[in-house]
């Protein structure tokens, strides 16, 4: 057992399995004592169970840290604040978040039932809000934190869960406002964007629908070999745990790929070719300037999914 | 009144004031039928008021086009629903669906209620959801569309209301996915980024908030003074929403345009900057060490932290 993360206290939501619990042992291997959190439900939401949480908490103390299971909804507002101060209640205070649970129900946009986007973003989004808020009160007040989000490459564009991808993109301008608010206070926060083998992204199922984009034609095979040869979350789950260390207290409002095969750093996105004139002396823009200024202000562009005849019957 | 857009039916979120009022009439303009969307609320989100859609579209029919006015909750999915029927049992069909409904609560995350996240995230990425669900099926079946939502420059970070950041941030990505999944069709979906004088950017209120941010160093001193020299009406830009919205756009997808009286500009996607990759099955998983040396060194170079931890203040 290394020491970096001693005496330093934990919540982990989704750690009871795939890469909430790969990063709550990579916390514990590092000294922290752990609040392992897991609902125990299926990918989808569904059902719940004592189990995964209690493993992962068992795990963790045979490392030599303390550690404590918890079992609420982190889309409950309530429930949340519960395990934050479980966090406190059990080893003194709170020193680091890191928000990992997830669901997914995918589905195309003209078929997706209310319920399937407000469970998706009740989860993801709002999970990470209620967690980060009831743990920033008190990191405020300490003058010290961590807080490490969990997005998805989805975060820029994805097919087949406008759901899933609409929360990361929320979590991502979350990751960053949170950072520039509690930045000053000696917390930081930031982002993975993790490419694991889980349940979630290698099941028997998940499997069945990266083969059919395959053979639709929205994947290359190429692109199906990369999404499918991944390392396990293990490998990268010392990335989260030095963003939760002393060494990064000056990474902070950061978005990084990490994957066994590769660690990368995401750059927000950024205005570019901007045209610039006086309104007052030109007046409104034009449908003529308008036509002529768009080539311009997309140069390279080339369209994501262009318009297709439609296929006979 | 030009004819760019005749024929066209549209549905305007937010239709009553300020941007989403410039876009209706804007719309109008070009010929197009709008329904005018807007449950008439403070900026809070609090209140129900007819007015402001009524007036919308009086001042559309003026221009020659048919006009009703909606005055649902966008973050209902019911309303949404209703709104989209309303457009197709009025006008014929639905072509143009302008998203721009919105409100604010700001508050830090400290200070935030559980009610202002979710009414936030609610009326602004629901809503958004919303409408474009209710308009994909019928978009896709007659394989043409045009969604433009609004996002915000909040969606890159800056402090004091997260739960409007966040939104944006999905309304981002929801462009993205929505664009993929439905391009095919001949739907397109972008959005804009707008900076304009409506009541929410620059009433006495918000003017107050910022001189307060500048005094205590969260905001540039200049920051005041850049906003009242580049908020123009929204009726400046509100022609590029319509462009967008018309056939010379049909291979613009999945973008994301800065709009105001003074500038436009491309929002550019968020990229991987900086990439070290290994062959994890000989290299086995991250080392501790390696990564103090790797973020400096590869990954962060030229980063800034944008808000560094300060002393705390002597009470």
């Amino acid at each position: 057992m290394a020491d970096r993360l001693k005496g330093k206290n934990a919540v982990v939501t989704g750690a009871g399995s795939g890469i909430g619990k790969a990063v709550a042992l990579a916390l514990a291997a590092e000294g922290a004592n752990v609040v392992a959190c897991d609902l125990g439900g299926s990918t989808d939401g569904k059902g719940a169970s004592a189990e995964p949480a209690n493993e992962t908490a068992e795990e963790c103390k045979k490392l030599g840290v303390q550690a404590v299971p918890a079992f609420g909804d982190v889309s409950d507002f309530k429930a949340a604040e519960g395990m934050i101060q479980a966090c406190v209640d059990n080893f003194g205070r709170i020193d680091i978040l890191c928000n990992v649970a997830g669901i997914d129900r995918a589905r195309m946009i003209w078929n997706m039932s209310e319920e399937e986007w407000d469970q998706v973003i009740a989860v993801h989004l709002k999970g990470t809000f209620n967690m980060s808020k009831h743990a920033c009160v008190k990191m405020r007040q300490q003058r010290y934190g961590r807080i490490v989000n969990t997005i998805s490459e989805a975060w820029v564009g994805t097919v087949g869960h406008v759901n899933y991808g609409a929360a990361k993109g929320g979590i991502a301008s979350l990751t960053y406002a949170i950072a520039w608010e509690m930045g000053r206070y000696g917390v930081t926060c930031n982002a993975i964007c993790p490419r694991a083998a889980t349940r979630m992204t290698m099941g028997p199922e998940v499997l069945e629908g990266y083969k059919k984009r395959v053979e639709s034609g929205l994947w290359s095979q190429e692109r199906y070999e990369e999404v499918t040869h991944v390392a396990t979350p293990d490998y990268l789950a010392v990335i989260p745990a030095f963003l939760c260390s002393d060494e990064a207290a000056h990474i902070n409002g950061c978005i990084f790929g990490a994957a066994g095969a590769f660690f990368s750093y995401w750059a927000p996105a950024h205005e570019s070719v901007i045209f610039g004139r006086d309104w007052d002396k030109y007046g409104p823009w034009t449908w003529e300037e308008v036509a002529k200024c768009v080539p311009t202000l997309l140069k390279g562009y080339v369209n994501p999914a262009p318009p297709e005849e439609e296929k006979k019957k | 009144m030009a004819d760019r857009l005749k024929g066209r039916n549209a549905v305007v979120t937010g239709g009553g004031r300020g941007i989403g009022k410039a876009v209706a009439l804007a719309l109008a303009e070009e010929g197009a039928n709008v329904v005018v969307c807007d449950i008439g609320g403070a900026v809070d989100g609090s209140g129900v008021d007819k007015t402001p859609a009524d007036e919308v579209v009086e001042e559309c029919k003026k221009l020659g086009v048919k006009a009703i006015a909606q005055c649902g909750d966008v973050s209902k999915f019911a309303d949404a629903e209703a709104a989209v029927k309303a457009c197709v049992d009025n006008f014929g069909r639905i072509d143009i669906v302008c998203n721009i409904a919105g409100i604010d609560r700001p508050k830090m995350i400290w200070n935030m209620s559980e009610e202002e996240w979710d009414q936030v995230v609610a009326v602004h990425l629901k809503g958004t959801f919303n409408f474009i669900r209710n308009a994909a099926p019928l978009m896709r079946e007659q394989r043409y569309g045009r969604i433009i939502n609004t996002v915000s420059e909040a969606f890159t970070g800056g402090p004091s209301h997260l739960n409007y950041a966040a939104a944006k941030g999905g309304i981002a990505t929801l462009t993205y996915g929505a664009a993929r999944e439905l391009g095919r069709y001949g739907v397109t979906c972008n959005a804009i980024c707008p900076r304009a004088w409506t009541r929410m950017t620059a009433d006495d209120k918000v003017i107050e908030g910022i001189k307060k941010r500048i005094a205590a160093g969260l905001m540039p001193a200049d920051q005041l003074d850049r906003m009242m020299n580049e908020l123009a009406d929204p009726s400046y830009f509100a022609a590029f929403v319509a462009y967008l919205a018309s056939d010379e756009a049909a291979n613009v997808n999945g973008q994301i345009f800065f709009v105001s009286g003074t500038e436009l500009g491309h929002w550019t996607q968020p990229v991987v900057e900086n990439k070290v990759t290994r062959d994890w099955k000989k290299e086995g998983p991250w080392r501790f060490d390696e990564l103090v040396k790797l973020v400096p060194e590869k990954l962060l170079v030229g980063y800034v932290n944008p808000a560094p931890p300060q002393p705390e203040e002597k009470k």
